[in-house]
């Protein structure tokens, strides 16, 4: 049977949403507002913040208006690494709903095109987020007046981590060049990529077998995402296509911290073939960022080392990779686009909710 | 669908058609690297049984792939085939095969291409002046590790070390320091006549400047 893209249902989209201000990037069309990038880790302490931190001061460097967001409520130190005082008012004003407007929660650094939303003063009882309220959180995000939006997300791979990794324009994942690093992120691209699947397809029978392929034991004997595929395109060809389509929307992108030697240099390029062949998805190599004391004296004295020495080593390759993101060819709008769709459309029929409460955060 | 055993060699060594030998070469090293038994990137996704598969399956694709008249025989065979010209993993579901081409799947080997091109592109072009820290830096990205250098140059790694950390007191007499710049530089495929004066600038600076300030500590 051939199908052709037109015979596959569109998926919904959300509204536009109209920008606060002008964006200055010639290349972004003025509609989208800002471009979000989320970073996650699977795992903590690989250096996710520094590199947000500093990713973010070098994009103001260039001359970007940048916001960065400290998503990561039970461990909030963004502010620490942009040399910040702990602000009194921060994200987890507009998670217990104190407040709406995320634009009140801008914080000053000492970079006038560099604000911070910090995520400080959190409730420890109810720290996340509900599902409702991380729809709302990333449309006021779009609607900040930035160019770019930096989240630093949590570490691990919990519902609302991969809903922000997924709905951004673009996912960065940091690891470093060690086992359980390695591991986790590997966890991480697993779980982002089967609830994008999930999110992705229409038929209820088609999203039971993919919740069912996050089992890595489960008694399909699926294991990866190719015998997952080959079940769905038994069932169903259409859902199959829209599985491959959605397939290649999803490239997450990659950086390597702390790399120490020429191996720990490629780890990025194995990582995306291990992604490709295994996954069949497309990720990208950012750069890399080598290990240098400097880095950690720079978190003692709390400012950006891309500010501290701009000449070293580290501050070279976090510059590099700044360009790139800026230079690079922008995002399509359908990536991000779809996922929030997709997950617009789970919240109007309340599934999504459902199923975070049946299996919180629960990926295989 | 297509899966790791029916991708074609030009996709298993994620590179387009149109590949040079060079780059068949280089993809086939990175290759090599990735799947090798133990790689820190294959931790965790594939069994090592499967490991293996690939790596056997790389080392026919190139086998066929670095010989001409093979390649040229298997483009052959697979032109007449109705695979795709740059088929990647995962992107085509076998029953769907006729479908016309989607552009993007020739952007994603191209993408690829693009990503190692741009990290080429910030590889040092090997002129001006150099240090420690850029000697470093240029065998870093070319994939060097110090002891690969000890081995071709039989210049101890201590020594190697110490000249891309300027380490200058821990260095031998200039007469030394100059042969093991040489070496290192020839061997990351660097112009000594280019990074020897300018390295040596530096020693003979740093030196000049402790030799007066140990005269200076005597009177």
């Amino acid at each position: 049977m051939t199908v052709t893209s037109a015979t596959i249902p569109k998926v919904p989209t959300i509204p536009t949403m109209a920008p606060a201000g002008q964006a200055s990037d010639p290349h972004r069309p003025p509609s989208r507002g800002p471009r979000l990038l989320a970073i996650g880790s699977g795992k903590g302490g690989v250096g996710k913040t520094f590199v947000t931190a500093n990713l973010a001061t070098a994009l103001a460097r260039l001359g970007k208006r940048v916001v960065v967001v400290d998503a990561d409520l039970d461990g909030a130190n963004l502010h620490t690494c942009l040399g910040v005082p702990a602000p009194r008012r921060s994200l987890a004003d507009f998670v217990s709903e104190r407040e709406d407007d995320l634009g009140k929660l801008l914080v000053d650094t000492p970079l006038a095109n560099l604000k911070l939303i910090g995520a400080t003063h959190g409730n420890l009882a109810d720290a996340q987020p509900s599902h409702l309220r991380r729809v709302r959180l990333l449309r006021g995000l779009r609607q900040l007046d930035a160019d770019v939006v930096l989240i630093d997300l949590g570490a691990g791979a919990d519902a609302a981590v991969l809903d922000y990794f997924l709905v951004s324009d673009d996912g960065i994942l940091v690891l470093q060049p060690e086992p359980t690093s390695v591991e986790n992120a590997y966890s991480f691209l697993r779980a982002a990529f089967y609830r994008r699947m999930r999110l992705a397809m229409v038929g209820h029978g088609v999203r039971q077998l993919v919740t069912l392929a996050m089992d890595q034991r489960n008694e399909r004997g699926i294991r990866t995402p190719l015998d997952l595929l080959r079940e769905i395109e038994a069932t169903d060809t259409v859902e199959a296509r829209r599985f491959v389509e959605t397939m290649r929307l999803f490239r997450p992108r990659l950086i390597v911290n702390s790399a120490r030697t020429a191996e720990d240099v490629k780890l990025g390029f194995a990582v995306c073939s291990v992604c490709k062949k295994f996954f069949g998805i497309d990720a990208e190599y950012l750069g890399y960022v080598n290990y240098d004391d400097e880095a950690r004296r720079s978190v003692s004295m709390r400012r950006p080392i891309v500010d501290l020495h701009r000449d070293a080593d580290v501050s070279i390759y976090l510059q590099r990779i700044a360009r790139k993101l800026v230079e690079g060819p922008l995002a399509q709008s359908s990536p991000a686009s779809e996922a929030s769709a997709a997950i617009d459309r789970r919240r109007q029929t309340g599934d999504e909710d459902r199923h975070s409460t049946a299996n919180p955060g629960g990926f295989a | 669908m297509i899966g790791i055993d029916e991708l074609d060699y030009y996709a298993l060594l994620e590179i387009p058609r149109s590949a040079t030998r060079a780059e068949v070469e280089r993809a086939y090293r990175l290759s090599q690297q990735t799947y090798a038994e133990g790689s820190l990137a294959l931790y965790s996704v594939f069994e090592s049984s499967d490991a293996a598969a690939i790596r056997e399956r790389l080392d026919e694709a190139y086998r066929i792939l670095s010989d001409p008249e093979c390649r040229s025989e298997y483009d052959e065979s697979r032109s007449t085939a109705d695979s795709p010209a740059i088929s990647t993993p995962l992107s085509t579901p076998g029953d769907l095969a006729s479908d016309p081409e989607p552009p993007a799947r020739e952007t994603a080997t191209a993408t690829r291409a693009r990503v190692v091109e741009e990290f080429d592109s910030f590889e040092d072009d090997g002129r001006g002046d150099f240090d420690g820290l850029r000697l470093r830096r240029t065998r870093l990205f070319r994939g060097y590790e110090i002891e690969e250098i000890a081995d071709v140059t039989k210049v101890s790694g201590t020594h190697l070390r110490n000249i891309e950390d300027e380490n200058f007191v821990e260095l031998p007499a200039d007469v030394y320091v100059r042969g093991f710049v040489t070496a290192y530089a020839r061997t990351i495929g660097l112009d000594p006549k280019i990074v020897v004066p300018s390295y040596m600038a530096r020693l003979q600076a740093s030196r000049g400047g402790d030799q007066r300030s140990r005269f200076l500590d005597r009177h």
